[in-house]
């Protein structure tokens, strides 16, 4: 008993020492002292193309990173500055790829995959979507808030592309997903919900189209091509949800004469229907403030 | 029917009353206005997601699920109002033999005065238009409720259960029933807050509020200024033409 009692002072006393010694500060592993060069700001090279290229590393990013434990060499090789890699979003992939071995195969897999193996520099490769800053270095953890993998940012994230109209329009997507997502339920929940896990129960782009295996929508393994595919997908998380719920989704679209016309013509009348009668009422009310008035000031 | 009656005041001074509502409609309203300023707090956030104060007031609720389970709540006490509403009218009809409340329906006359007021209220016109029992805009109040009851109850049904509304109706009905929703929940917002709540808070006469409706009575003076023809039936005088 006096053990116990003895054993759990030591243990608080040692408790308070080490928070007290801690100042709450994390330093990222660092053995080979990279940073003290490559974290002056000023460090630059002159690339094989004759063009000034930064060899800043933040350290206060790196300190913050999901990697920070895990030494600069791992990535960078034993001899850092022996190598000659080409800097591309594909040797990126291939490089986070050597540990997670499994996402990237699902990613290589995926039409962002299939085109970062034929050079397209358009498409997203890993830090696109889990670096805030989209620098290797600043990779932080899927559930961290400010993750752009977190899932209340999730829709930011893809909107960093998809939402740029231009650049759609030249892989011939023209729906404004974005915004449509936004406008809908699924999208409505994820905005008024917090950042805490359990209000983020809520659909978002990754769970209807994927994520490390996201596909075209025009890809028949998509799991949102087709009505069938698209009812499979809507009952993840609406049990018993058939054919015919899938068919109420507006495609991402606006509803019109040719997109569920019966949605569209429905807002039709019941935009002329509180059209009329607020116009109406707010002239009878208008009117009447101005007849009171006059009243009033009659009577004084 | 409205009676007339005698009630000692808090003041102490006897004012004659006339008794308007009975307690039935009394419940009626107040049931119907606590869910619906339920409905509409609980509702406006999912109408406009992305400003900060609907952002603010759902973290209040506590988030979108408290939300929407008051959101609900709201929508089964407003159908329990409208089905006793319908019940009430049946049984006084049915049961007690009371005449259909034939007063409430709309009549060519309501067009005249609607037109004879907004002449009024322009200048045009000397007088207010002489009103019933129910004023056109206590008229239009009560059908708009009757319309939007089904078109908010039927929608909001879908949407709350949108898989099983889809097993025996087609897909778009859902994307129909959220405009259709949406929609007509800001009608009816603007409506009560720009026309029902200036005249009944505002307006001359019964600011800061005309009580009638919580109490079930109204002072004889104003009654015989706010419905004029009733008046003259229940108390069987002609006051214009006394008055002349």
């Amino acid at each position: 008993m006096r053990g116990l009692a003895l054993s759990l002072a030591a243990g608080f006393a040692s408790a308070v020492v080490m928070l007290a010694f801690s100042g709450g500060q994390i330093y990222a592993l660092d053995e080979n002292n990279c940073l003290s060069c490559h974290g002056n700001p000023e460090l630059t090279k002159t690339n094989g193309e004759g063009k000034e290229v930064s060899l800043y590393v933040s350290e206060e990013a790196v300190n913050t990173a999901a990697h920070r434990f895990i030494d600069c060499t791992t990535c960078h090789t034993a001899q850092p500055h022996q190598v000659n890699t080409p800097l591309t979003k594909l040797s990126l992939a291939q490089k986070c790829g050597t540990c997670h071995q499994y996402q990237y195969k699902l990613h290589l897999q995926s039409v962002h995959g299939q085109q970062l193996a034929q050079g397209n520099p358009d498409v997203a490769t890993c830090v696109d979507c889990h670096s805030p800053t989209g620098n290797p270095h600043s990779v932080i953890r899927v559930l961290e808030y400010s993750a752009p993998a977190y899932k209340k940012n999730i829709a930011q994230t893809c909107a960093k592309c998809h939402d740029n109209e231009e650049l759609m329009a030249s892989y011939g997507i023209v729906e404004k997903v974005y915004e449509s997502y936004m406008r809908s339920f699924h999208g409505k929940a994820i905005q008024l919900g917090t950042y805490e896990i359990t209000q983020l129960d809520k659909a978002t782009c990754t769970n209807c189209h994927g994520y490390h295996d996201i596909k075209s929508t025009r890809d028949p393994t998509s799991p949102v091509s087709g009505v069938q595919n698209l009812a499979k997908t809507c009952e993840q998380c609406h049990p018993g949800a058939g054919v015919e719920f899938a068919r109420g989704f507006l495609g991402h679209k606006e509803a019109s004469p040719e997109n569920i016309p019966a949605a569209h013509y429905t807002e039709v009348f019941f935009t002329i229907l509180l059209t009329v009668v607020v116009v109406a009422g707010a002239f009878v009310v208008v009117t009447a403030v101005v007849r009171f008035a006059i009243n009033r000031w009659r009577e004084e | 029917m409205a009676t007339v009656a005698r009630i000692i005041s808090a003041e102490g001074a006897q004012e004659e009353v006339i008794t308007r509502f009975d307690i039935h409609q009394i419940i009626q309203h107040a049931g119907l206005m606590v869910s619906f300023i339920l409905l509409a707090v609980t509702g406006l956030p999912l109408k406009f997601p992305d400003w900060a104060v609907s952002q603010w007031w759902a973290g209040v609720w506590g988030g979108i699920e408290t939300l929407r389970a008051t959101h609900h709540f709201a929508a089964w006490m407003m159908g329990a109002v409208a089905l006793y509403h319908a019940l009430y009218i049946l049984y006084s009809v049915l049961i007690l033999k009371k005449p259909f409340p034939v007063k409430m329906l709309p009549s060519w006359r309501d067009f005249i005065v609607f037109f004879q007021e907004l002449g009024y209220f322009l200048g045009l016109r000397k007088e207010r238009p002489l009103v019933d029992r129910f004023h056109w805009r206590e008229k239009f109040d009560y059908w708009a409720i009757f319309w939007g009851m089904p078109v908010m109850g039927i929608s909001g049904f879908i949407m709350m259960y949108p898989v099983w509304a889809t097993k025996f109706l087609p897909g778009w009905v859902v994307p129909a029933a959220l405009v259709a929703h949406s929609d007509e929940a800001m009608l009816a917002l603007i409506w009560i807050f720009m026309v029902h709540i200036f005249f009944n808070h505002f307006a001359p006469g019964v600011f800061p509020l005309n009580t009638s409706i919580f109490t079930g009575k109204v002072s004889r003076e104003r009654y015989r200024r706010e419905h004029p023809l009733e008046y003259e039936r229940l108390t069987g005088t002609d006051e214009r033409k006394e008055a002349e």
